[in-house]
């Protein structure tokens, strides 16, 4: 593929992900008054308590790895510092412990949520991959007919609706009215199970209708955006070459057209992985489906930062992984990016 | 511009007689653009769809009354609609009709807002990014990845809270309170790199095209003409993007509102939506509950889209070619 | 993330970035040179065909006649009479060159013989186009598929796009060996190496993506391309415009060479008047739509007769004059939604009479072979004889002059 490009692209990401973890650091001990009030809102805590964690968690070492005072002017390098400790808790695994779930680490509440988000998500993203490719490339390639208009638009309404907001009406007809799937959770609560089959159906029942949402959601958006790079495709002189060549129709689309337009969509899925993510979140809470959305949402009402934090910084590794392995399959497919 | 054959140029005019015939040429271009604006069929919808919800932001209270009667209950808790209450009444028994029409003038406002900080902050970045080159763009557009990347939406759960524990949510800034302020800037965060990248390569290629002009005209080379070519171009891609940006804004802000991180004072229609799933609606089947302020989420975002379109394909006419 | 067109714009323009670095780190292959020349005998040109004559044609029938042409465009305000009422004859081994201004027609004629048109293009009932006697214009385009490449093949001009950029150059010329010929995946990859060779590319340079080739060679590939299922018409869309004048002289003398060696028929679009005086047997000269004058290159060049060719002619700068300015025709191409009445050069004719503004003017032939349809010049006077379309196609094929 290009050793050069994936040199690059591997350097980017890892930048990006230090990032991360630097802005988390920032966040909660650099800001004005921030590890008092953020960190240490308990108002439970006794003074003796708040000096212990503080002690613990290193909040008397100072901040960054170089101190620069102005009077008298001087400049010292701190061994001990709270940067450098934090970078390393993060890499060994220790996230801290959450406020809400006292003693619980914050990677234990995050473990259990895990899962259930990245099925959701993992699932509504292939699948609206397929379907949104698909229909996006015929639609586009058969451009004006009655199905292609109507598809467009409504293609286009899906695109302008949060998750929830296509959930919601989902959950009213489907599972409120007509009752065929179950209105909440992931698992009926309280149940026992026959065998393991029984408890992997109760399981789909449940997924059904998130897996619904969150695939006619993405499936609207990446139909219309294939759409519009087939429809761009098709004017460019190397499909009328193609066309002169005496290809057939379907050729000149699988050969030709297709895989030039599917190069800007690879791109596109990986950027709007962020906002699958936010969707994501929103969604669990309509369908208090036990993922990391409704913990996110759970610890945000709690104020849990060190969850809060966690979960950020999972979420954003996760994101700029998935999108370095976008770039890695681009590299793949185009040409000119590889030297 | 096509060239003449003719090998005399015109003489040009001087003065006040210059400026006046500026504004008639810029009176001509407004009539142009209305025709062709007039002509796409989707821009018009959008463009209706969007007066009628601005009205409604702007005088609520001509339709349904003042902000009190839909902030105080009025009936019972989750009647479904009748003659009374069209669209019915939350678990409160508040109106939710008047909800839905008092939360449009919220859900604009935070979105324009909004839309003014990205656009502000993105277009400007773009610009020095484009015109300067070199490492400052190298070093901007890093930045600007960087939150391309990023889940912002999973940084403004975190960012918003923070802010306003510390300096607290009864804090104002011009009057305006803290909890809103930060629902906008945090919206602004997740909004400001896609305009940053798009206005600047859109600079870019204004800044090659310069080059190239400069060389053919004679005499001509001061920042002031360069002011004259490059800004009314990018000013054009700047209005259109402005448009999309409010629509992502208002689905933003709905997204926000609907975990939590809504303005309790400003009842945007995310927050009707938040209420709507803590009060168990779509559970309980209470439909009025939930179409009203979703309908309207959907087709004030999807009007903006659809305007924002039009705007593009007409000012931007090589937008239509990704050449 | 609400609007598909900036979503697009947006991934391009992050992909863009990539492609620029990967660019600076790519060295581009040149051009080799060229091969043997050698000279082959007109008249059997047909005979050297690889493949047999399609099963409709006929054996006696001229390789080409095009007969009152006419390509309509729709657009919403009116028809576009692009292409309005040209005939025209190719021999087989001729070189034809169509020269006008951009607008004038002449890719628009080009492309309606294959029918390569956009959705909103009509060729109008009445035209005829008779290759090897058959008439391509009422068939299907299932049926006209047929035909494509094997036996009318496209250069097009500026090949930075016109080849696919996610596949291999070797790849795109064995394609139509493979699918329309029917050979298999090996012989079309051979043959693929030996018509990169042809062109003077080597033969393992078909591994290689378009974007590693420079301009010319990716020419020269196109050209490879255009030649793989050995047609009997190749047309090449102003095939040297987008390349410099000393790569333009390499492909000139390339196509000279095919020439010779295969036995090629050409058509040449181009505006560049240079070109057709190197290249080409005839040269059909197109104003608005309609044929202004046609005839061999010699007798054009030295003694034009519509005035449209002689501004042309005058309008090329030429090297051994001593003036520098430019003999340029005043005014603009007519708009084709509504042409002018009569002649539809008289707006900007030099010599404009009153019947120009009224009546068409009728196509007639000289004796030394020229058509012209100019008030100027009508039937009667210096030899001119009234042209019908029939007429054109029965014009006795001109033994092309022996290159000087």
């Amino acid at each position: 593929m290009g050793s050069r490009y994936l040199g690059r692209k591997l350097a980017q990401a890892a930048v990006t992900i230090f990032a991360i973890v630097l802005l988390n650091f920032v966040l909660f001990r650099m800001m004005p008054g921030s590890p008092e009030r953020v960190l240490l809102r308990n108002p439970y805590l006794t003074p003796e308590k708040v000096a212990e964690v503080r002690k613990e968690w290193g909040l008397d070492d100072p901040l960054l790895p170089i101190s620069i005072s102005l009077d008298p002017p001087s400049v010292a390098i701190n061994a001990e510092n709270q940067l450098f400790a934090y970078i390393r808790a993060t890499l060994t695994g220790d996230l801290g412990y959450s406020l809400k779930f006292r003693g619980a680490s914050v990677v234990d509440v995050i473990g259990q949520r895990f899962w259930p988000t990245i099925i959701l998500i993992g699932f509504g993203e292939v699948l609206s991959i397929v379907l949104g490719l698909a229909l996006g490339a015929y639609a586009g390639w058969r451009r004006g007919s009655l199905g292609d208009r109507l598809g467009s638009g409504i293609s286009l309404i899906l695109y302008s609706m949060p998750y929830f907001v296509i959930g919601m009406p989902l959950l009213l007809i489907f599972a409120s009215a007509l009752g065929w799937f179950p209105t909440s959770g992931m698992l009926t609560v309280g149940a026992t199970y026959s065998s393991p089959i029984d408890q992997l159906l109760d399981f789909f029942r449940h997924l059904v209708l998130p897996l619904a949402t969150i695939t006619l959601g993405l499936t609207g958006g990446y139909s219309i955006l294939m759409r519009s790079s087939i429809v761009e495709t098709r004017s460019e002189d190397y499909v009328q070459t193609a066309r002169a060549k005496g290809l057939s129709d379907r050729r000149v689309l699988r050969v030709h057209a297709f895989p030039n337009a599917l190069l800007p969509m690879v791109t596109i899925i990986a950027i709007s992985l962020g906002y699958v993510v936010a969707g994501a979140i929103t969604l669990e809470v309509v369908f208090n489906w036990p993922g990391l959305g409704t913990l996110t949402v759970d610890a945000l009402a709690a104020r849990d930062y060190p969850v809060l934090q966690g979960i950020f910084l999972l979420l954003s590794v996760t994101v700029v992984l998935a999108n370095l392995g976008a770039d890695l399959v681009y590299g793949v497919l185009d040409p000119r990016v590889r030297s | 511009m096509s060239a003449t054959t003719s090998p005399t140029s015109p003489v040009l005019p001087t003065g006040s007689s210059l400026r006046a015939e500026r504004w008639r040429l810029r009176a001509r271009n407004a009539r142009a653009f209305g025709a062709r604006y007039v002509r796409r069929g989707d821009g018009v919808v959008g463009l209706a769809i969007l007066l009628v919800f601005a009205v409604l932001a702007i005088a609520p209270s001509v339709f349904v009354g003042p902000l009190e009667t839909a902030t105080t209950a009025t009936g019972a808790s989750l009647e479904p609609p009748s003659a009374a209450h069209i669209f019915g009444t939350d678990e409160l028994g508040r109106d939710i009709l008047n909800l839905t029409v008092h939360g449009a003038r919220v859900s604009m406002t935070i979105g324009l807002l909004a839309t003014l900080i990205t656009v502000v902050f993105g277009a400007l970045i773009g610009i020095v990014a484009g015109f300067l080159g070199g490492s400052t763009d190298n070093v901007l557009m890093r930045f600007t990845d960087f939150f391309l990347v990023l889940p912002t939406f999973v940084l403004a759960i975190i960012l918003a809270p923070v802010i306003l524990d510390i300096v607290g949510t009864d804090a104002e800034l011009f009057g305006i309170r803290a909890t809103l302020l930060v629902i906008v800037i945090v919206i602004g965060l997740t909004s400001w790199a896609t305009t940053a990248r798009i206005i600047r390569s859109q600079t870019l290629s204004i800044r090659e095209r310069m080059y190239v002009d400069r060389a053919r005209v004679i005499g001509s080379g001061s920042a002031h003409i360069m002011r004259r070519h490059i800004l009314p171009n990018v000013v054009n891609l700047i209005v259109a993007q402005a448009v999309l940006t409010f629509a992502t804004a208002v689905f933003t802000e709905t997204s926000l509102s609907f975990i939590g991180l809504g303005d309790p004072f400003a009842p945007s229609w995310g927050q009707i939506l938040e209420s709507a799933q803590s009060a168990g609606a779509p559970g309980l089947g209470a439909w009025w509950y939930i179409v009203p302020p979703a309908t309207c989420v959907v087709l004030v975002v999807l009007s903006f889209t659809l305007v924002g379109n039009a705007l593009d394909d007409i000012l931007n006419p090589k937008s239509a070619t990704r050449r | 993330m609400t609007d598909p067109t900036n979503d697009l714009r947006l991934a391009d323009d992050l992909r863009a970035e990539d492609r620029a670095v990967a660019d600076l780190e790519t060295p581009t292959i040149g051009a080799t040179g060229g091969g043997p020349v050698s000279l082959v005998d007109p008249a059997a040109i047909r005979g050297r065909r690889q493949w047999p004559l399609p099963k409709q044609a006929d054996p006696a029938a001229p390789l080409l006649v095009v007969e009152d042409l006419r390509t309509h465009f729709k657009l919403a305000s009116g028809w576009v009479r692009a292409v309005d009422g040209v005939s025209f004859r190719l021999n087989d081994g001729e070189a034809l060159g169509l020269a006008g201004e951009s607008g004038c027609g002449k890719t628009t004629t080009a492309l309606s013989l294959v029918r390569l048109l956009p959705a909103n293009a009509r060729i109008r009932k009445g035209s005829a186009i008779k290759l090897f006697g058959i008439d391509l214009v009422p068939k299907t385009e299932t049926q006209l598929r047929r035909y494509r490449w094997r036996e009318i093949s496209i250069v097009f001009q500026g090949a930075m796009n016109a080849l696919n950029p996610v596949r291999r150059v070797g790849d795109q010329i064995a394609e139509p060996i493979e699918v329309r010929l029917g050979e298999s995946r090996e012989r079309a990859a051979r043959r693929a190496t030996e018509l990169l060779e042809l062109v003077g590319i080597p033969g393992k340079r078909g591994q290689a993506y378009p974007h590693e080739l420079s301009g010319g060679m990716r020419q020269r590939a196109m050209i490879a391309m255009a030649l793989a299922c050995d047609p009997a018409i190749v047309i090449g869309d102003e095939p040297t415009t987008a390349l410099d004048v000393m790569v333009q002289a390499q492909i000139l003398e390339l196509l000279e060479r095919l020439r010779r060696e295969l036995g090629l028929s050409l058509i040449l679009i181009t505006h560049d008047l240079s070109v057709i005086a190197e290249t080409c047997d005839r040269t059909l000269v197109m104003y608005a739509g309609k044929v202004a004058e046609e005839g061999p290159v010699r007798r054009i060049f030295t003694a034009p007769r519509h005035p449209y060719t002689q501004k042309l002619l005058g309008a090329f700068p030429n090297i051994h004059a001593d003036r520098r300015s430019l003999d340029v025709i005043p005014g603009a191409p007519p708009d084709l939604r509504d042409p002018p009445a009569g002649c539809r050069f008289h707006p900007r004719c030099p010599a404009a009479m009153a019947v120009c503004h009224e009546v068409e003017p009728p196509e007639v032939i000289f004796p030394d072979g020229v058509r012209v349809a100019c008030h100027l010049h009508p039937a009667g006077r210096d030899g001119a004889v009234p042209v019908t379309t029939a007429g054109v196609a029965a014009r006795a094929a001109v033994v092309p002059e022996a290159v000087a």
